[in-house]
Order: structure tokens, then sequence, then C-alpha cells
């Protein structure tokens, strides 16, 4: 019996980290359309943009994930970066959206409405089956 | 903003040690980083307007070690690159970067190597063809039990009992195969390069 119990449990933590990885790559695929979203109302720097993400979604990053990445979309050339000097007394690096990070925004905002309001219809059922 | 001693020293040493695992990328990129990275560090360890050695402590926690955070910065910047480039060259240069660092990067930067190779040699044999009418091409003979199949560039003598398959029609097969497999060895790379990249962006959480 003792040993049911056990398999059961085990077989719930599994379905359990299943849940977590899918909501975890859910969440990578989502990063980096957040952080163009995240600077389409102006020119933000780092931790701006890390904080934006946590008050406007329920993306909570890693800073450490946040900068090589806006290294890499300014090298993309999607980005692009000015230091300013600020009342801290230290200069910060503040990122602005190219006209090609706006485009592939739009794109990429163009492909997430489509993509969620169609699984919306196919998840409607589940919703009343609560 | 002030800041207190002992604090300046672990972001110093802290930035030091990430500059470290920052080699290979260009000085001024490693200095942008360093620079953008220490007004993170005071921005987030502030409190009252006084930096404090035990906000700087907390400010580096959530950085992560410097040698994590270069080799994301490391990978990400040569990731990049490759996808800008779009160029063999400038993949393989990538790749080379890639596979010192990872398993799957060394078993990418193979695959692409071999198919490279491959698609530059049919394109070879293609055009030098007409300047080695007898010994270019792609040959075939026996070698004891085994038979070998060769694109030869029309260098060196033939060995003996080899045959030629394709006999002048390796010119238009020899540019169609090389084109068509750097093409695919380019897309195979870069789909590769995309899918590493997607596995290393890491949200708390």
């Amino acid at each position: 019996m003792q040993y049911k119990i056990l398999t059961v449990k085990a077989n719930e933590l599994r379905e359990l980290e299943s849940a977590d990885k899918w909501e975890v790559q859910l969440r990578k695929g989502c990063l980096e359309l957040a952080i163009l979203a995240a600077l389409w109302g102006g020119k933000l720097y780092g931790l701006e943009i890390l904080r934006r993400l946590e008050s406007d979604s329920d993306l909570i990053v890693s800073e450490g994930t946040v900068y090589p990445l806006l290294s890499r979309l300014k090298a993309l050339g999607l980005v692009r970066s000015e230091w300013v000097e600020s009342d801290a007394g230290h200069p910060r690096k503040y990122y602005a959206l190219t006209p090609a990070g706006k485009k592939r925004a739009l794109e990429m905002a163009g492909i997430w409405t489509r993509f969620s309001s169609s699984m919306d219809q196919l998840l409607a059922p589940l919703g009343k089956g609560k | 903003m002030t800041t207190a001693g002992n604090a300046q020293q672990r972001i110093d040493d802290y930035l030091n040690r990430l500059r470290g695992g920052l080699r290979g990328l260009r000085p001024e990129e490693i200095r942008e980083i360093a620079e953008e990275l220490r007004s993170h560090i005071l921005d987030k360890a502030a409190t009252d307007g006084e930096v404090t050695a035990a906000g700087v402590d907390a400010a580096l926690a959530a950085l992560g070690t410097p040698e994590e955070l270069a080799s994301q910065y490391v990978t990400d910047a040569m990731l990049a690159r490759a996808e800008v480039s779009r160029s063999p060259v400038g993949i393989l240069k990538s790749l080379f970067r890639w596979g010192s660092l990872s398993v799957a990067g060394f078993f990418v930067l193979l695959v692409s190597v071999i198919g490279y190779g491959t698609g530059i040699s049919f394109f070879l044999v293609a055009l030098l063809k007409p300047f080695h009418p007898d010994t270019a091409g792609l040959w075939i003979w026996r070698n004891g039990g085994d038979i070998t199949y060769s694109v030869r560039l029309g260098f060196g003598p033939v060995p003996a009992g080899a045959r030629e398959l394709l006999g002048w029609t390796i010119v238009p097969i020899g540019f169609s195969v090389g084109f068509g497999l750097v093409m695919l060895t380019t897309h195979f790379a870069l789909w590769c390069v995309r899918q590493y990249r997607r596995s290393r962006a890491l949200p708390r959480g």
C-alpha cells in the first residue's frame, strides 16, 4: 500500500514538473517580444526594463539573462543604445527601438495576437468545464 | 549617492572576474558591458542614496556568478554574429567559439565543417573539370573488398583501376550539389544556433 501511495505521489510530482517546464518554455519564447514591447513607449535603461517586465507582465526574468539579451538585440540591429548622465552620479545605458526593431515588434505582436485568439477559441470549452 | 569602500571593492572584484570571462569580445564591448553592469549594481544596491556592502552583495547575487554571466554574454554575442553574418566563414568562426564551449556546439561545428567541406569540394571539382578533363570528377574504384568513391579535383594521378562516374555532367551537378550543400549547411547551423539561443534564455521563477 505504501509503495502505491509513493508511486501516485511520484506521478503527481512528474506531472507538476512537466507543467512547470512547459511554462518555462512558454516564458522563454516570449522574452524577446516582451523586451521589444517594453521599449515601445520610449527609451529605458536595463533596470527599468526589468521593472517594466515585472510590473506589466508575469515575466519575472533573471537579471543575468536580460543584459546579454539586450546586447544581442543591439548586435542584431533591433535596438540602439546611448549613455545618459543621471542624478544618481553615474551614467546609465538607455536602449531604444530602431526602425528594424519596431518592425520586428509589430510582426511578433501580430503573430502573438493571431495565435492567442485561436488558442482562446480552442480553450473556451475548458473554461466552461471548470 | 555615496558608496562604502568595501562595497566598491566588491563591485570591482566582480567586474574583474567578469572581464576575465569576456576574453574574445572586442575591448570596447568588454568596457561597455562592465560599465553597464556597474551602473546596474549601483542603482540596485542604493538605499536612500547610499550604496551599502549588503546591497551590493544582493545585487551581485541576483546577477549570478561573473563566470556564468560572461559565458552568456560571449555565447549571445557569438550567436548574434552568426545570425547577422550568414556567410560560411562568419558562421564557422562563431561555431568554433561555440564548439569550444559545449558538446552541442562541437557537434554542430563538426557537421557544419563536413557539410561546407563536401559542398566546396563539389563546387571546386565542377570549376576545375575544364582544366583537368581526364582526372577531375567523381571516381569509383575497388580497394581490396571495399568500394571507394572519391571527388577528385584532378591534381595527381588517378588510382589504378578507377572509373569516372559522371563525366562532363559533373560540371552542372557539382555546381548544383555544391551550392545546395552550402545553403543546407548554413540553414542547419543557423537553426541550431537559434534553438540553442532559445534554450539559454532563463527566466526566473
